[in-house]
């Protein structure tokens, strides 16, 4: 059973080397792409985190929490000229 | 400009350069047009001496090329990982720099050699460069004994290992099988040595004329079909040095795209403009040349039209796995008054009933197509090449060509091989042989296509054509692919760029009369399992998996046309 596991993990780690090309490189580079790889993901999902959702969140949430009397009045009469 | 005089021009042109007779006096062109059978109204087919009009072809073929273009994701996937590849590579550059020769003291200098070719072979080549140079020791026939060597730095050195393993040899273009050393053949090349020497020591218009070589050029021809032939030593020098004799500078060339380095580099060294059309495209091709018609040279004064215009396609594409459309190419040649030149290297001996190249595969004339160029390097288990056409023609070659001038004529033991061949082929030798080869060959590729096809991996090229490209595109995958079945005992060739397109990476098998039902079946089965392993079944189509029974395959009878 835990070969068997064993087996299709190494198998899939194969195809996914063959796919990125990664099998012809010597072993040192493939560590280091991965650690690319792994550095440039999470700095991106730091900066997402952060930063991004942050600004998102500032610019958007008047949208969703409303407080704002203006649009309101805005969207009234929206709503009477669909009901004509 | 009219009609009429465009094609009086075209005619008054091109007529200055039948047979290679540029300073013709007008006495000698009024005699050509009277030989040639020129007529005012109906100017057909002139450039071929006494020749008739040629009847719509009965037996045409027509060929289903297979092509299947690489799924969306798949184009995406190669070209992320091609950039993982070049990211690695130029990094592991800039840490390690490779322990090469240096140009040094050369301040000011651009570097030597191209940047990003020495770049490409020490890191990307280099590091799969086990799978090709293999060196071999022995006949590469059917099987293939291979020299096994490790390397212990990745690629930048190897080392014999001193063992030796045997391969079924599906690398070779050993097309009917001719690479031997036993057999009728080789002892004719061998007893020809004791006559005539090692070597001709000469160029064939200074001393290297042996009887051999007359021989060989009279057989040629009968077995082609033309009046005459000449050959010479080499067949990449046939096309690099034949090619500026015919063509000079204000002829127009119409090239197909895949035509090989050979063909490019005489092209080049003509110094006439050239126009590529895309691979084996007639429509393409015919817009090429009606704008070469219309528009004319385009540095001269309006409408100057081209000295000539020379059409240049090969038989069989060695990496595409295609056949040229030929009658369709001779059609629009007739129709637009330009000269054919067909390279049969792949084709010569591989296609057609007789073994005639693609001209017989498609029973078309051989008088069609003006300049018939081939090699004895592939079919014939020999070395060399040959160019065919009139006896006018030919004694123009004789006489002007580079390679008949300086190039060394072809060794005499080489020569008696392609005769013998040829008297196989033709039946000469009382036995049934040349035409079981051919029709074995034939077999063979259905049959390895067909369950290719079954199989599920993208094969291109037509049903009929012995080299079988199997599309993988990545590095990864034809390292892997190759590198197994050499651990299967099966020898393949991978090709990558330059070769193909950068990310169109394939597997080459060449097919040859010399292989048995059983090991194809053996080599049809390890690649069905190296398919799955390595994720190669890239096709969508739908497949038909009926049984395909080998003896049941019908070549070259009038069913299977
Ligand atoms: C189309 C074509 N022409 C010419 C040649 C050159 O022939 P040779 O190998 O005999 O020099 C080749 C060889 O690969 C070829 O494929």
């Amino acid at each position: 059973m835990l070969q068997s596991i064993r087996n299709f993990i190494s198998y899939w780690y194969f195809r996914y080397l063959l796919v990125t090309e990664l099998y012809m490189v010597e072993k040192w580079e493939r560590t280091m792409f991965h650690i690319v790889l792994f550095i440039v993901l999470s700095v991106l999902y730091i900066f997402n985190t952060t930063i991004m959702l942050s600004l998102v969140k500032l610019l958007t949430s008047n949208l969703f929490h409303g407080g704002d009397t203006l649009q309101r009045d805005k969207l009234v009469p929206v709503m009477q000229n669909s009901e004509l | 400009m009219s009609g009429a005089t465009l094609e009086a021009e075209l005619y008054e042109s091109s007529s200055k350069f039948l047979n290679g007779d540029v300073l013709a006096s007008d006495k000698e062109i009024q005699h050509l047009k009277k030989t040639n059978g020129y007529r005012q109204d109906k100017y057909l087919n002139g450039h071929t001496l006494g020749h008739k009009p040629v009847e719509r072809q009965k037996r045409t073929r027509e060929v289903k090329e297979h092509f299947e273009p690489p799924t969306l994701i798949v184009a995406i996937m190669t070209h992320i990982s091609f950039y993982i590849l070049m990211f690695l590579g130029y990094l592991s550059q800039m840490l390690f720099p490779p322990k090469v020769i240096k140009e040094t003291n050369r301040d000011g200098y651009r570097p030597m050699f191209d940047r990003f070719t020495a770049f490409y072979l020490r890191y990307v080549y280099r590091r799969i460069k086990d799978c090709w140079n293999y060196p071999i020791c022995s006949v590469p026939g059917s099987e293939v004994v291979l020299k096994e060597r490790v390397t212990n730095d990745n690629g930048w050195t190897f080392q014999f290992t001193g063992s030796k393993r045997k391969c079924l040899n599906l690398a070779s273009y050993n097309y009917l099988g001719f690479s031997e050393n036993t057999g009728p053949c080789s002892e004719h090349a061998i007893a020809s040595l004791y006559k005539y020497g090692v070597t001709t020591g000469g160029t064939r218009q200074q001393n290297g004329t042996c009887e051999i070589h007359r021989q060989l050029e009279r057989l040629m021809a009968e077995f082609l079909g033309v009046e005459d032939a000449i050959t010479f030593g080499m067949g990449f020098a046939t096309n690099a040095l034949n090619i500026p004799a015919l063509i000079a500078p204000g002829c127009l060339v119409i090239s197909d795209e895949k035509n090989h380095a050979s063909l490019i580099v005489g092209i080049r060294l003509s110094g006439a403009t050239v126009k590529v059309f895309r691979h084996n495209n007639m429509k393409h091709l015919e817009k090429v040349l009606q704008e070469a018609i219309y528009y004319g040279q385009p540095k001269c004064a309006t409408h100057t039209p081209w000295k000539k215009i020379v059409i240049i396609v090969e038989g069989v594409y060695s990496m595409e796995g295609t056949i040229v459309h030929l009658p369709q190419v001779i059609a629009l040649k007739k129709k637009y008054k330009a000269y054919l030149y067909l390279d049969e290297a792949h084709s010569i001996g591989a296609m057609g009933r007789r073994g005639g190249g693609v001209v017989d595969y498609f029973g078309c004339d051989p008088k069609d197509i003006d300049i018939l160029m081939g090699t004895f390097t592939k079919s014939f288990g020999s070395h060399g090449g040959y160019i065919a056409g009139t006896k006018e023609f030919i004694s123009y070659l004789r006489q002007h060509s580079f390679a008949s001038a300086h190039a060394w004529a072809m060794a005499p033991p080489l020569a008696a091989q392609i005769v013998s061949v040829l008297e196989t082929l033709m039946g000469r030798d009382g036995t049934d042989e040349g035409r079981r080869r051919i029709e074995q060959l034939a077999r063979n590729t259905r049959y390895v296509r067909l369950r290719l096809e079954q199989i599920g991996v993208i094969i291109h090229g037509c049903d009929d054509s012995p080299v079988v490209p199997i599309l993988v595109y990545l590095y990864s995958k034809i390292a892997a692919m190759v590198r197994i079945l050499i651990e299967h005992r099966i020898a393949t060739v991978g090709v990558g760029y330059p070769a193909t397109p950068l990310t169109q990476g394939r597997i080459r098998i060449c097919l040859s009369a010399a292989h048995t039902k059983e090991q194809l079946d053996y080599a049809l089965d390890v690649i069905e399992k190296v398919a799955d392993e390595l994720g190669l079944k890239y096709s969508r189509r739908p497949r038909d998996l009926t049984p395909i029974d080998y003896h049941k395959i019908k070549v070259y009878t009038e069913e299977s046309l």
